[in-house]
């Protein structure tokens, strides 16, 4: 960390995550879009949910029958009961309670407990993929563009071979053929969403390479590995911010899209998981199917929102 | 998704026999209702895989076909024989191995030509049991003798007439005879001998060739979304009375049951099955009727006894103390809202060889008891007297006693089931872990075994010292239980059965079966008592703890009639009309 | 010829877009052929059950498919009989694929053909009208619905729509009805639903990014100069500040196409029950009908190899300074 190589003059170099100064700035850029900033506090409360929401509700995974399909609080539910014997139905009318404020499914499970383990399957679907095809697309941008020649057309043709392959299609292909695990589904995620990354961090290192600061170092005698982590790599982090930012909420829906058609984790309670369930219930009990999608919803509409906040404030064209 | 679905996943439950369309045999009333309409039957779930179902292994490929070509014979909901092509019913001998088969003289192919002795004799000879076209069910006509699989042999005695001679006694062959279906000889001897060109021949693609033998003929099949067939007015057995009345019959298919049952509600389609939770909703319906019917299908729970299961397993006592603490009732009340039924045998409660009284009713009344089920595994050595005198079921050193259920993640009722099955454990101290993977998986995983480092490739049932690729102690899976033959059941029960996956033996019921299968067996009596005997001694043993029977709704528009609800409910459809 | 440079590129790019078909047919045998499960998988529990040898039985259904080839001997008869316009047979649904393609694609135009039109038209005059308006309250209100739209749930909005008005208020069938004819209401009407939930992200998604490009067009310097000319209002953004943002709109508009068809199309279409050629392909997978699966998966990627090459040709023409060489 402390060998870095100093470049006077040159504080652009400095990448983003240590230029404090720059940091403030870009802050105080993004902060002055407002939803922006509910798209942070947003995002900031679901992983403070995922993290310790858990030890506040009740087991996700505790099943209730005598208490299945109770509504949330302020509505009602027709519960029914047949007797083979007497070939008769008797009907009570059941009222949310506050043991279940959000209701409870199909299977009697508590609905705020589900949901609330649901939003540590999202982000972490969402983190965790995007990171992988972040590192992935990063480095296979970098290289192409700093390696040029044939390399760089190889990498280039398999990327445009990956980017024509229709993404959701490639995704199920993957999911189907090795099973629908989540550490499974996360990692073939992130295996085939790299491509925009490549295309636009390789386009941006391009740029970068024939900047002074790279043909200073390389005067300097730095090696094309140190070029590459300490120059090319620190430089687009700014893009690559913006690029997480704006890929996290697609990439929480494909996990959703996945679980909505059968090709979800099952063993793992995820938002699409519940409103697949939900989604068969819909005239008895709407709430399964509605509450994950409004969570889904939420969840991606901030990460749009700081998406779209932060790509302003690091793009100096635009004056917010 | 369809899907879902669309991954929809397939119990063993196959009620070919009696989800497979057949019709009435009986004088027919007259019709009192007009002739006309489409009848659509509404399908949650996979389509199909072709109309040429003799290659097929899926039971919706066979439903469809046998809309345009009729059994030899069905039974309605009492069970009694109903001849379809048949005209009058099989003869056996009294030696129990020559079955004389005559089928009725009016039967003709699409070219106008008789359907003979001769065609069904072909289809059994040259194409079920040739090389060539490997018939799945192949073995459905085979016996095993002198240790080599054989099979039967077929006979043309005269154009209506053929014979089926076995080398050895099976009561329960019959049943195979009257499920046969024909083949056209003069289209299927230009494609014999190359499976390629049978399998695309499009003669039996289309099914131009079901002349007057079903109540309908094919008109169009829209694949993954319906499944049409129109009023054949020359058919065999409607004819006379100018049935069947609807123009057409219309298997339409939905992505979710949700969508057509709210498609019913509309009255968009005349017909599905509902869900439980739904049941209350529709009767509620004007323009609805909802038929509560058995079916054979029953949900078990399987205690893997092979090695890589829990050794207690292996033992009667600790399996039925497992069985002790799962409350039937209470999966059939509140799972399966009332339409279901506790199940103790494989037999079928509405199967005439079902005696309530030779089984053990574990897990209802007295037997559901969860004090003497601990006790039970205190004295074999797998529990701790705790501090409040009750008894803490463990490991066999004392640890926590940590047991893993395995199902089918497609099948919701398997789900409900197992998560109920880890409640009532975890009351006594027994910690389930209920893994929930796809169809194949299960298969591929759990199911299949082989020999640890053996070359032999995993099976069903690979004998005593196979284990699956992961270890698992209990498996909820649907199986279809015996109604009318009783030996379909061996293949997961006896020791060196193709399905006992969960390594069950016990020569005693190895040899029960081994004479329900032999000629002593054709006497009604001894049948009966033999079955009996078998049913008290499996619900004793508990190989697996028989669970629930479920019951199925079935939801129809009001305007149609002629439906005798029921097992079999479909045994007389053709004479079904709207009003 | 002004534009022989142009043939020149289309010959180059045909080649590329071979190559690039290849790789991915390449890439989907292989998923689809090596995975550890089989097409006769999902029946062979209902065969052991009824006393049936697996093995055999496996062994068979595979010979019948021709499954039983070396995997490199499928994959070279396949491009095989690709080469010479056979696109094989599918045995999950025993017809031929061309067959299977033939009947199901429109459904999967029209929905597709319609969101297009739906979403393109409206997107436009909204983000256009949302750009003059600039921070008024309707520019505001606009922005922050079209947020809301690119952030909904495509499958989970039909969802809703199916149970407000279908299940609630009756209105419209919750499925789709392949009976009607073609051209006619009751068609339209039943694809009201499906539309509006596959168009509605499109929708917002051009409203943005006919808004910004909108935006950075007013910006320039020949807005101003043809504002001071004293051009009418109307026609300084009509042809001036909207030919130019036409541009990037229209690629977006035609990547979008490609991949729709595979991802919200497909969604769309199980939520409504439309047996369009998304529901046929993921059967298909399902199924291991890997002819299927092939044909479909090519299909999809020469539209979007042809819908790219399109777009780059209709540059040439809306802006004549590009060129490809």
């Amino acid at each position: 960390m402390t060998k870095r190589t100093r470049i006077p003059g040159k504080e652009i170099s400095k990448p983003v995550y240590i230029n404090t100064r720059l940091v403030n700035y870009y802050w105080q850029r993004t902060s002055r879009n407002k939803l922006a900033v509910f798209g942070l506090v947003f995002i900031l409360f679901l992983i403070l949910l995922a993290l310790i929401g858990p030890s506040f509700t009740a087991d996700p995974t505790l099943v209730d029958f005598d208490e299945k399909n109770m509504p949330p609080v302020g509505f009602t539910n027709i519960k029914s009961a047949y007797h083979i014997d007497t070939n008769e139905f008797t009907t009570t009318e059941i009222r949310g309670t506050g043991k279940h404020p959000l209701g409870t499914d199909g299977k009697g499970r508590d609905m705020l407990s589900m949901l609330v383990s649901g939003a540590m399957v999202s982000l972490q679907v969402g983190l965790i993929a995007t990171g992988i095809a972040l590192i992935i697309g990063t480095i296979l941008g970098v290289l192409s563009a700093y390696a040029g020649g044939w390399v760089d057309n190889i990498l280039m043709r398999f990327t445009d071979i990956m980017m024509t392959f229709p993404f959701f299609l490639l995704l199920v292909l993957i999911v189907f053929i090795f099973g629908p695990s989540l550490a499974f589904i996360v990692l073939a995620i992130g295996l085939t969403g790299w491509t925009g990354t490549a295309r636009l961090v390789r386009s941006e290192a391009l740029s970068l390479r024939t900047r002074e600061f790279v043909t200073a170092a390389k005067a300097l005698g730095a090696t094309d590995k140190r070029v590459i982590f300490h120059h090319l790599i620190p430089n687009v982090m700014s893009l690559i911010i913006v690029i997480a930012t704006m890929s996290i909420p697609g990439v929480i829906l494909a996990e959703a899209a996945l679980s909505f058609i059968g090709l979800g984790d099952p063993t793992v309670p995820s938002w699409g998981i519940i409103l697949e369930a939900g989604q068969h219930s819909l005239d008895t009990a709407w709430w399964i199917a509605v509450e994950p999608g409004i969570m889904l919803f939420l969840t991606v509409l901030a990460f749009n929102f700081l998406g779209d906040g932060l790509r302003d404030a690091f793009d100096p064209r635009s004056s917010v | 998704m369809r899907k879902a679905r669309l991954f929809v996943a397939l119990s063993l439950i196959l009620a070919a026999l009696f989800t497979s369309i057949a019709c009435g045999g009986t004088q027919p009333p007259k019709p009192a209702g007009k002739q006309g309409g489409i009848f659509i039957n509404g399908q949650a779930g996979g389509d199909a895989e072709t109309l040429n179902w003799i290659l097929a292994a899926d039971a919706s490929s066979s439903g469809y076909a046998s809309h345009t070509v009729d059994s030899l014979a069905t039974f309605n909901n009492k069970l009694e024989l109903q001849l379809r092509c048949l005209a009058k019913d099989v003869e056996i001998s009294q030696d129990g191995l020559v079955y004389t088969v005559t089928i009725r003289d009016d039967l003709k192919w699409s070219n106008g030509s008789q359907v003979t002795a001769e065609d069904y004799v072909y289809t059994l000879g040259n194409l079920m049991f040739s090389d060539w076209m490997n018939y799945p069910y192949k073995s459905m006509w085979q016996e095993e003798v002198a240790g080599n699989k054989v099979f039967v042999t077929p006979q043309v005695v005269n154009a209506t007439t053929f014979t089926i001679t076995r080398q050895t006694a099976n009561p329960d062959f019959v049943y195979s005879i009257y499920d046969l279906q024909p083949y056209p000889k003069y289209i299927a001897t230009k494609y014999e001998g190359d499976v390629k060109t049978f399998t695309e021949a499009p003669e039996f693609n289309n099914l131009t060739y079901t002349g007057n033998l079903g109540p309908y003929r094919f008109k169009e099949w829209n694949r993954n979304d319906k499944y049409v067939v129109e009023r054949n007015p020359d058919y065999y057995l409607g004819r006379p009375i100018g049935a069947p009345y609807f123009d057409q019959y219309v298997i339409k298919l939905f992505g979710s049951s949700a969508t057509m049952q709210a498609a019913l509600e509309a009255g968009d389609i005349t017909h599905c099955g509902i869900e439980p939770e739904k049941v209350n909703k529709f009767m509620g319906l004007k323009n609805i009727d909802v038929y509560t019917v058995p079916t054979t299908g029953y949900t078990l729970l399987a205690y893997n006894q092979r090695a890589n299961g829990w050794e207690g397993l292996k033992k009667q006592a600790i399996r039925q103390a497992l069985s002790m603490s799962i409350n039937k009732e209470t999966v059939s009340q509140s799972i399966l809202l009332g339409f279901g039924q506790p199940a103790f045998s494989f037999l079928s409660p509405n199967s005439p060889l079902y005696d309530d009284k030779s089984v053990v009713k574990y897990g209802v009344g007295p037997l559901y008891d969860k004090e003497k089920a601990a006790e039970i595994l205190y004295q074999e050595g797998y529990g701790v007297k705790q501090e409040n005198g009750t008894i803490k079921a463990t490991n066999k050193d004392g640890g926590l006693l940590q047991l893993v259920l395995v199902t089918d993640q497609a099948s919701q009722a398997s789900q409900d089931i197992a998560l109920q099955v880890r409640k009532e454990l975890l009351a006594l101290g027994i910690e389930t872990r209920v893994k929930l993977v796809p169809w194949p998986t299960l298969l591929d995983q759990y199911v299949r075994n082989k020999v640890p480092g053996s070359v032999k490739e995993a099976g069903y049932n690979n004998g005593h010292d196979a284990v699956s690729a992961e270890s698992w102690d209990m498996m909820l899976i649907g199986l279809t239980g015996g109604l009318l033959s009783p030996t379909s059941a061996e293949v997961v029960f006896t020791t060196e059965g193709g399905m006992n996956y969960f390594g069950y033996s016990n020569p005693e019921v190895d040899e029960l079966f081994r004479r329900l299968k032999t000629k002593e067996a054709l006497d009604k009596n001894m049948r009966q008592q033999l079955s009996s005997k078998l049913s008290l001694l499996l619900s004793q043993d508990q190989p697996f703890d028989f669970v629930v029977f479920q019951k199925a709704n079935q939801g129809f528009q009001k305007n149609v009639v002629g439906i005798e609800p029921g097992i079999s409910m479909w045994y007389n459809y053709y004479l079904w009309r709207f009003e | 010829m002004g534009k022989s440079w142009l043939r020149v590129y289309i010959i180059k790019r045909l080649i590329y877009a071979v190559i690039i078909a290849l790789g991915i047919l390449t890439i989907t045998f292989v998923l689809v052929r090596v995975g550890p499960s089989s097409p006769a998988d999902k029946y062979l529990a209902n065969l052991a059950a009824k006393g049936q040898d697996i093995a055999q039985v496996t062994a068979a259904i595979e010979a019948r498919y021709g499954l039983d080839k070396p995997i490199w001997q499928q994959y070279i008869d396949y491009i095989g009989n690709l080469l010479r316009g056979n696109l094989g047979w599918s045995f999950s649904t025993s017809m031929p694929v061309i067959d299977l393609i033939k009947t199901h694609w429109i459904y999967s135009f029209q929905l597709i053909l319609l969101s297009s039109i739906f979403a393109a038209v409206l997107g436009i005059l909204i983000g256009i009208y949302s750009a003059v308006k600039q921070y008024t309250k309707t520019d505001y209100v606009f922005t922050f619905l079209s947020f809301i739209g690119v952030s909904i749930p495509s499958f989970w909005l039909g969802v809703m729509l199916i149970l407000v008005f279908s299940v609630k208020l009756g209105i419209f069938k919750s499925y789709y009805d392949t009976a009607l004819p073609l051209f006619s209401l009751e068609n339209l009407k039943a694809l009201v639903l499906p539309v509006m939930t596959l168009g509605t992200g499109m929708l917002a998604g051009y409203v943005r990014y006919t808004r910004s490009s909108m935006l950075d067009n007013l910006r320039k310097g020949f807005i101003t100069t043809a504002r001071a000319k004293g051009l009418p209002e109307r026609t300084v953004i009509g042809k001036h500040a909207f030919r130019n943002a036409l541009l990037p709109l229209v690629t977006i508009i035609m990547f979008d196409l490609g991949s729709i068809v595979f991802g919200g199309a497909y969604l769309t279409e199980i939520v409504f029950g439309i047996p369009g050629l998304g529901q046929v392909s993921f059967n298909a997978i399902f199924a291991h009908d890997y002819p299927v699966v092939m044909s479909i998966t090519l299909i999809g990627t020469f539209m979007v190899l042809f819908i790219n090459m399109a777009t780059d040709i209709a540059y040439t023409y809306l802006d004549p300074r590009i060129r490809y060489d």
